[in-house]
């Protein structure tokens, strides 16, 4: 190699430490939380980092799930009881609401954590 | 510093290089390549030559001139491709320049092509994501980043070569001084 | 305003009812019909590069789960609304890309002081690929590279005036025929637009 200058080896040795860098993402790819509505017409799937209204059909009407800031639940169903609506929102792989009178199922599916969500309430010491 | 007496010569002189530059992506469109996003980048060649020859202003309508007849040979020119085109060459432009001005002292036109070549990719790579594939273009960054640093290393050697030992670049060197 | 930069305008004004499509059923046919007229100019248009575009873009929105799960291909999931904005995207492109072809087909003269340093350019482009089949001894490289580029520098560009302009006769019919292509487009833009157009 001729003209091996200082200035190179650093711009190469940044080159390199970015392109490890981004093969990081690869990491995260798998495993991000996903939102899996199952009713009578089908599975539903919907990321659970974009915000979106959704709505499904079942046996008594019409139920409506709403993402909002990483978190989902059940905004408006035209069940008797309300039961899901009541259930609040859940953002944790594996919390679910569901909708029994209308057959709507909600489940959050995936590997990854939402830092401190999830059913750990004020655990008050 | 480049005396501005025959401008109408120094604009053919700039044509002669951006023609060079077109020729090379011709060339590069005939490689057959197995993913069509892999760029080898042989039209910066030219690019990368002119740094010693031109100045700024010459060196900017270079740029320019390298993506318009890029966009009107392969008439991409009205599509959103010639936006990718654009972003590239322009940030690689400028690293390349800046870094030639004042850091020649530090690194060769490997590191500058290294430099310009890593501008250029990562700017497309945000494009693309904006644009075309929404986040998943953080899956093709690496492959496209690794790619992009082998050839320009290549490029930058041959660049090195031409420079020295081109009677030609000695000459457009000579006409200036 | 010149025959040579009739298609051209036409694109231009064409151009955003690709880009404010929303329907994918709209666009997809704004693309065939735009396909069709780069093929009718000359234009190729090649099967594969297109379909590893479609299927790239295509893809990569399939990496963000939306909407009725059609299929799974092993934990892959293959969303409609996932899958109908890729496509959607990717048509987009395509359509813009062959509309891009067929705009620069009439050969279109750039105005001003940038539009003779371009005609410089392709002049020069001209010379060069045609003198790189008259170097014999390719190898070296660097020489012949040389000696290319030193012969070139020699001749004097004083026929830039001379750069031949290959004038496309005027005829009523090019100019019909555009208004025609600009209709259609905005027609199915407009279509797509009234939800006249299926959306699945």
């Amino acid at each position: 190699m001729k003209l091996n200058r200082v200035g190179d080896i650093v711009i190469l040795a940044l080159s390199i430490t970015l392109i490890a860098l981004s093969l990081g993402t690869y990491k995260d790819f798998s495993g991000e939380p996903e939102v899996h509505v199952r009713t009578d017409g089908g599975e539903f799937i919907y990321d659970l980092d974009v915000d979106t209204f959704a709505t499904f059909e079942g046996p008594v009407g019409e139920t409506t799930i709403e993402i909002r800031n990483g978190k989902v639940h059940v905004h408006d169903s035209d069940c008797r009881n309300k039961v899901c609506i009541a259930a609040g929102w859940v953002s944790s792989p594996g919390d679910w609401i569901i909708c029994l009178p209308n057959n709507v199922f909600v489940l959050i599916e995936g590997s990854l954590d939402k830092g401190d969500g999830g059913g750990v309430d004020d655990t008050a010491f | 510093m480049i005396p501005r007496s025959k401008t109408n010569g120094r604009i053919e002189f700039i044509a002669l290089l951006a023609a060079f530059s077109l020729f090379l992506s011709t060339v590069e469109y005939m490689i057959p390549k197995p993913v069509p996003f892999m760029r080898i980048g042989l039209a910066n060649l030219p690019l990368l030559i002119g740094l010693g020859l031109l100045d700024s202003r010459e060196y900017i309508l270079l740029a320019l001139l390298k993506v318009l007849g890029q966009g009107l040979v392969t008439g991409t020119i009205f599509s959103y491709i010639v936006l990718f085109s654009l972003g590239g060459t322009v940030s690689s432009a400028f690293i390349m320049y800046v870094l030639f001005r004042y850091g020649r002292k530090w690194t060769s036109l490997i590191g500058i092509s290294i430099a310009g070549a890593m501008a250029s990719n990562i700017t497309q790579l945000q494009l693309s994501r904006l644009i075309l594939f929404g986040d998943a273009a953080r899956l093709i960054a690496p492959p496209f980043l690794i790619v992009g640093l082998i050839t320009s290393v290549i490029l930058g050697v041959f660049a090195e070569r031409f420079v020295e030992t081109s009677a030609w670049y000695r000459r457009a060197l000579e006409k200036q001084l | 305003m010149k025959t040579a930069n009739i298609r051209l305008f036409t694109g231009l004004i064409a151009l955003p009812a690709i880009l404010l499509q929303d329907n994918p059923f709209g666009i997809m046919l704004q693309a065939l019909y735009v396909i069709v007229l780069a093929l009718t100019h000359g234009r190729k248009f090649r099967l594969l590069p297109n379909l590893i575009l479609m299927l790239s873009v295509s893809s990569a929105h399939l990496l963000q789960p939306n909407g009725y799960l059609i299929v799974s291909i092993g934990s892959f999931p293959i969303t409609l609304g996932a899958l109908l904005l890729g496509l959607r995207k990717a048509f987009t492109l395509i359509a813009l890309l062959y509309l891009s072809h067929y705009m620069v087909t009439g050969r279109p003269e750039f105005p001003g002081r940038l539009g003779k340093v371009i005609s410089l350019q392709f002049y020069y482009f001209d010379k060069i690929t045609s003198g790189w089949r008259e170097i014999t001894p390719k190898r070296p490289f660097i020489k012949a590279v040389d000696t290319l580029m030193l012969n070139l520098t020699e001749e004097k560009a004083a026929s830039i005036m001379s750069i031949g302009k290959d004038e496309v006769v005027f005829n009523r019919r090019e100019l019909l025929e555009n208004i025609l292509h600009t209709v259609v487009l905005w027609g199915l833009f407009l279509l797509g637009a009234w939800h006249i157009l299926p959306t699945l």
